[in-house]
């Protein structure tokens, strides 16, 4: 089995959906800004590049066609450098880091972008033509992301001041992050209009218990889920290098960790929140890690009931959790999040020691997709 | 005079800046300043502030948010030299002649020679207000004395100085008229001028007559309210509304100016209540509550009023008097009814009518300006001289003279005549020479109500009517009440597409009514449907379709003039017009969606024709579907004409009047211009997504129900509503045409009629009026 690692990790500011400072940016144009700064950062010899595979969840508009490849022309990549696009919803840049793996381990290719990329302000959720069919409606499967985050909280009995508690916890951890120049480091400055945007617009330190349970519940009014215990609608791109651990070796890449284990796995689109659940047990099982041995854990805040049900479920110890706030605080560019989290983890992996990481997310439609790192 | 093409308001006060927020709708730039605040980090946060506050009130200042651009905020320190390209500029600060004219100094040394300067004060006499300043100055003052609020009133009240240039006062009066709406009166520089003078008499006679007869408050608003056609607020509601700490400042004022001899002084007194309300601050609406107030117990509020005796608060009491029901619209008989009702309406209106007699000459030159005063001033349904010519001359002065009040000159004169007539078909009023003169419109204002006294309809039924209004232009009318529409209506429009094919050249539908049509007469419906008269119902919805798209591929122009509202029906005749001249002021929504229905006479349609042709919709079929799926289910009315344009109730090119009164005649000319060479529209085609965009409005609404925003019945009416504009069972590779879609209308329309919870919601708002939410 050929080694596969993650060698580099970039990502654009995220910023509210329409109100925020890259509504105005095309995410085509985003998406390559943030590739293009990847391939600088990690000094890698583009040519060596198989394939751009690029995650968006609603790849229509201004981030539709193959906009994979169209990225990559943008960011000037040679010609000889080949673009896809991968739709799995939430998880599609995710999604873009296995298909990599596999890809490297079958011979087909030394090095590949995995990227991802939403702009929620430019291109709806659920498209510009939602045409659904009538029988999937009758079987959940386009129910709301914010009712499934109140079924979550009703079946595992998360209260409304649970979750409060834990988006404070993400804007402290995200702010204080932010404050003491940790994020810096994997954020790629964006040109917009002459101007320069460099750090992310979405985190609110001054968020308290008593701020979060003043507003009114989102989605069912007797419900306990609000705007701030949900991820907010987010523009952003993400991206990651991925290649084999003797090209890293051969060219001088500085890998950040091994991809050891990945999987996917379905569940009721009712709760989809809980997909992480099924497709963390599958990765612990393929690669004999049991969850008390990861040390840092980045689970993707959709919301705060379904990732405390997650935590539950998965005995998930806090200290390992989301050390740099999550979703929640940071925002939640649908298939650009994948990248992130894998990125992230890997990241904080060879920042703050410890051998296994674990990045895992819930998937809109009921699916949870993971990914188990190794220290290198 | 060349126009006026920049305006400067000077105070940002709730006057100042709504006049400045006037402007703006006019699509006119202006520029409003303020003093600097003491110690202020923002020099100019006065002004700015104001908008922002006109960005918030309700009812809006704005008619549509993005006239908010046109207000350029500013400092009287720093920012006084933008005046210096205004063509007028307005006085609106504090009410101390030291401070204007301080002011009106500091303008002489930045405005252009010839810009017009006018204070809106309410109680400084123009000569003071020049008194010492240049002869240029003087030539160019007037006063402009606006209404609260400035966007909705439509009274302004010009004095001209001594020498003033008469060109100056034409230039702005012009302006006030076409491009801020606003029907001008001249007035002499007297106290009050007229509305204030009068109304100011009318409320403190009021007040003190019902301290001295023992009337409760509500008895008083009662009687000195709707039996007179006056709001409902009454007195005591209206002192609450302007505020009472207004009251004794303004007594004040005309205490020190009236002459001695005016009737006012001799009911001038001190109300130790009034005064004791204001020190505890129940200064009205504004503050705690004045005559009336809500008290919160716990989570419930009740409205209390205070015993005008006791001076405490209780519950309040409506008022419920049999001597004003017996009245009916009879006006003599309220003002002769037994005991302390009819002595409460006679003391009070006979001696305020005695009183708007005093005002001529001093105040006012004719009749015809104290009644415009009042009713575009204090939105009285009829002037004061339109009351005594209800009450009769004689029948009033015998009486004044009995009850030992006092009768001034003009009216004792006038006994035996009435203030208005109609000669040869033209409405006249007397004169002070005792003469009778015709009432002449401006230039530009063509009034329903001249040619209906001028001459007989071309076409007649109880609910409408057909006019000739010249130059082979015909104006169908609504005579319904309310302007409700039934079938009466809708088969004169049959009627009238012929008859204006054979004689006339277009058409124009209008009225002069308060609202252009609250929309289709439901208690027919209802009716209908209490005895199961389905198919009766159904034929009036087949009826209207078929009559409307008659009008609408009619073989001449049609122009709808809507002003007020116009909902639902009123809405879809709005839609079928060629095009539009809406009144500024226009209230356009379709609204069945609120009592349970959906538009049955083709508005769907042509909502989404409208949609569909928005280039800057995304293409594909759900889109336009989209966006009158969320306009109609929510029954949004647009809260002015050019709000409208972004439902698309209106078409961008459609025209918008300011001024009510130039409605008729500006249609009148868009339907002349549309002549030469018209051509018929085309039917549109749609291309819809059928099921699978229903289910996801339905999923949307849905999402409505489960956060309390829609109730089981709403998503009933959705459902139909969403069948309806996704085309029912069209596939997205099909084209449905216009009829396809009527009869998709009319049946949802028939399905959901027959439901209870929508019966339920029709029969509850014609009884109460307000919506029910089942």
């Amino acid at each position: 089995m050929t080694n596969v690692v993650i060698a580099g990790y970039a990502r654009s500011p995220f910023h509210f959906a329409t109100k925020g400072d890259l509504a105005r940016v095309r995410p085509d144009d985003l998406a390559a800004q943030v590739v293009r700064a990847l391939i600088e950062r990690t000094r890698v010899r583009p040519e060596d590049i198989e394939d751009l595979i690029l995650g968006c969840a609603f790849p229509e508009g201004e981030q539709g066609l193959n906009v994979g490849r169209l990225v990559g022309l943008l960011a000037d990549l040679p010609l000889t450098v080949a673009g896809m696009t991968v739709n799995r919803f939430c998880g599609s840049s995710m999604q873009s880091v296995h298909i990599a793996a596999g890809q490297i381990q079958l011979g087909a290719g030394e090095v590949f972008v995995c990227a991802g990329v939403e702009s929620m302000s430019r291109v709806p959720m659920s498209g510009f033509n939602p045409l659904l069919n009538p029988v999937l409606v009758e079987k959940s499967a386009y129910i709301s992301m914010g009712d499934t985050a109140e079924n979550v909280a009703r079946k595992w009995q998360i209260t409304r001041a649970q979750q409060e508690a834990f988006a404070v916890r993400s804007h402290a951890r995200a702010s204080a992050a932010q404050a003491a120049g940790k994020l810096a480091g994997e954020i790629v400055p964006i040109k917009v209009n002459g101007k320069t945007v460099d750090s992310d617009g979405c985190i609110r330190p001054d968020t308290t218990a008593d701020v979060l349970a003043g507003l009114k519940p989102a989605f069912d009014k007797d419900g306990t889920v609000t705007a701030g215990t949900s991820s907010p609608l987010t523009d952003g791109a993400a991206a990651v290098l991925v290649c084999s651990e003797a090209y890293a070796e051969r060219t001088g890449l500085t890998p950040l960790a091994r991809v050891k284990s990945v999987a996917v796995g379905g569940c009721s689109p009712e709760i989809m929140g809980i997909g992480p659940v099924v497709a963390t047990k599958k990765v612990l099982a393929r690669s004999g890690v049991a969850m008390e041995a990861i040390d840092v854990v980045e689970l993707n805040e959709a919301f705060a009931s379904q990732a405390l049900a997650c935590a539950h479920d998965l005995r998930i110890r806090d200290e390992t959790l989301n050390i740099d706030g999550g979703a929640i605080a940071l925002g939640h560019p649908l298939g650009a999040t994948g990248a992130r989290i894998t990125g992230k983890a890997a990241s904080l992996l060879h920042r703050e020691g410890g051998r296994y990481a674990l990045a895992t997310q819930c998937i809109g439609g009921g699916q949870g997709i993971a990914t188990l790192l190794e220290r290198v | 005079m060349p126009a006026i093409r920049k305006v400067g308001v000077i105070g940002a006060g709730t006057m100042g800046a709504g006049i400045a927020a006037q402007v703006a709708n006019a699509g006119v730039p202006v520029v409003l300043l303020d003093i600097v605040p003491e110690g202020a980090a923002n020099r100019s946060a006065l002004a700015e502030g104001a908008v922002a506050r006109l960005l918030k009130t309700e009812p809006a200042a704005f008619m549509h948010k993005r006239a908010a651009k046109l207000v350029e905020t500013g400092n009287i320190e720093d920012d006084l030299h933008k005046l210096s390209d205004c063509d007028w500029i307005v006085e609106a600060v504090l009410e101390k002649p030291e401070v204007k004219q301080a002011l009106y100094r500091k303008l002489e040394g930045v405005r252009r020679p010839g810009t017009a300067v006018s204070s809106n004060t309410s109680t400084i006499p123009l000569r003071m207000l020049t008194a010492g300043m240049s002869e240029a100055f003087r030539r160019d003052f007037l006063i402009t004395h606006f209404f609260n609020p400035p966007r909705y009133m439509r009274l302004l009240e010009i004095v001209a100085g001594p020498e003033t240039d008469p060109a100056i006062v034409d230039a702005v009066a012009r302006f006030a008229d076409l491009a801020m709406g606003k029907s001008v009166v001249r007035c002499a520089d007297s106290p009050g001028f007229i509305a204030n003078r009068l109304g100011i008499y009318w409320i403190q006679r009021a007040t003190v007559e019902a301290f001295d007869l023992g009337m409760t408050v509500e008895e008083a608003d009662a009687i000195i309210g709707r039996p007179m056609g006056f709001p409902k607020t009454g007195v005591f509601g209206l002192i609450d509304l302007v505020g009472l700490d207004i009251g004794p400042q303004v007594n004040a004022s005309m205490r020190r100016a009236l002459p001695k001899d005016d009737a006012f002084h001799a009911i001038d007194r001190e109300i130790p209540l009034i005064a004791r309300l204001i020190a505890e601050g129940y200064t009205g609406r504004k503050g705690k509550g004045g005559f009336y107030r809500m008290k919160k117990h716990g989570p419930h509020r009740s409205k209390e009023a205070i015993d005008l005796a006791t001076g405490e608060y209780r519950p309040e009491h409506k008022a419920d008097l049999p001597e004003v029901k017996a009245a009916g619209r009879d006006l003599r008989a309220l003002l002769t009814a037994p005991g302390r009702v009819g002595a409460y309406a006679f003391r009070v209106l006979a001696s305020t009518l005695a009183y708007a007699a005093s005002l001529l000459p001093q105040a006012a030159d004719s009749v015809v300006a104290v009644d415009e005063a009042m009713r575009l001033g204090y939105n009285w349904k009829e002037g004061p001289f339109e009351l005594i010519d209800r009450l009769g001359t004689a029948w009033l002065v015998e009486r004044l003279h009995a009850a030992g009040m006092t009768v001034p000159k003009f009216l004792e004169e006038s006994v035996g005549k009435t203030f208005y007539r109609v000669e040869s078909g033209r409405l006249q009023y007397l004169g002070l020479d005792g003469a009778y003169h015709d009432v002449v419109r401006p230039v530009g204002v063509l009034l329903l109500e001249d040619i209906k006294r001028a001459g007989k309809p071309v076409l007649k039924n109880a609910s409408a009517a057909l006019w000739d209004i010249g130059d082979g232009v015909a104006c169908f009318e609504f005579t319904s009440k309310s302007n409700s529409l039934d079938d009466q209506i809708i088969g004169l429009l049959v009627e009238t597409i012929a008859t204006v094919k054979q004689r006339f050249k277009a058409l124009v539908i209008y009225n002069e009514g308060e609202n252009f049509s609250l929309g289709a007469n439901i208690g027919l419906a209802l009716f209908a449907a209490n005895i199961a008269a389905w198919s009766e119902i159904e034929k009036s919805v087949a009826a209207g379709q078929q009559a409307l798209k008659a009008m609408k591929y009619a073989p001449f122009p049609v122009v709808a003039a809507p002003s007020g509202m116009a909902l639902g029906g009123g809405c879809e005749i709005v839609l079928h017009a060629d095009a539009v001249q809406a009144h500024a002021e226009s209230y356009i929504g379709l609204v069945e969606c609120g009592v349970g229905l959906i538009p049955g006479w083709g508005g769907n349609g042509e909502m989404l024709a409208r949609w569909r042709a928005d280039k800057k919709l995304p293409r594909g079929p759900v889109p336009a579907a989209a966006k009158v799926f969320e306009t109609v289910s929510t029954a949004t009315v647009s809260k002015s004409a050019h709000e409208a344009m972004d439902y698309k109730f209106l078409r961008e090119t459609d025209g918008v009047t300011m001024n009510r009164t130039r409605l008729l005649a500006d249609a009148k000319a868009r339907a002349l211009r549309m002549v030469e060479g018209y051509v018929p529209p085309t039917p549109p085609e749609y291309v819809l997504p059928g099921i699978a965009g229903r289910v996801g409005f339905n999923g949307a609404a849905r999402g409505f129900f489960r956060r309390g925003l829609a109730t089981a019945h709403d998503l009933t009416v959705a459902d139909a509503l969403a069948e309806v504009v996704t085309g029912g069972p069209a596939d997205i590779i099909d084209v449905v045409s216009e009829q396809q879609l009527l009869d998709l209308e009319r049946a949802a329309f028939m399905r959901l009629v027959r439901t209870a919870p929508t019966l339920a919601r029709i029969e509850h708002t014609l009884e109460t009026g307000k919506p029910l939410r089942n």
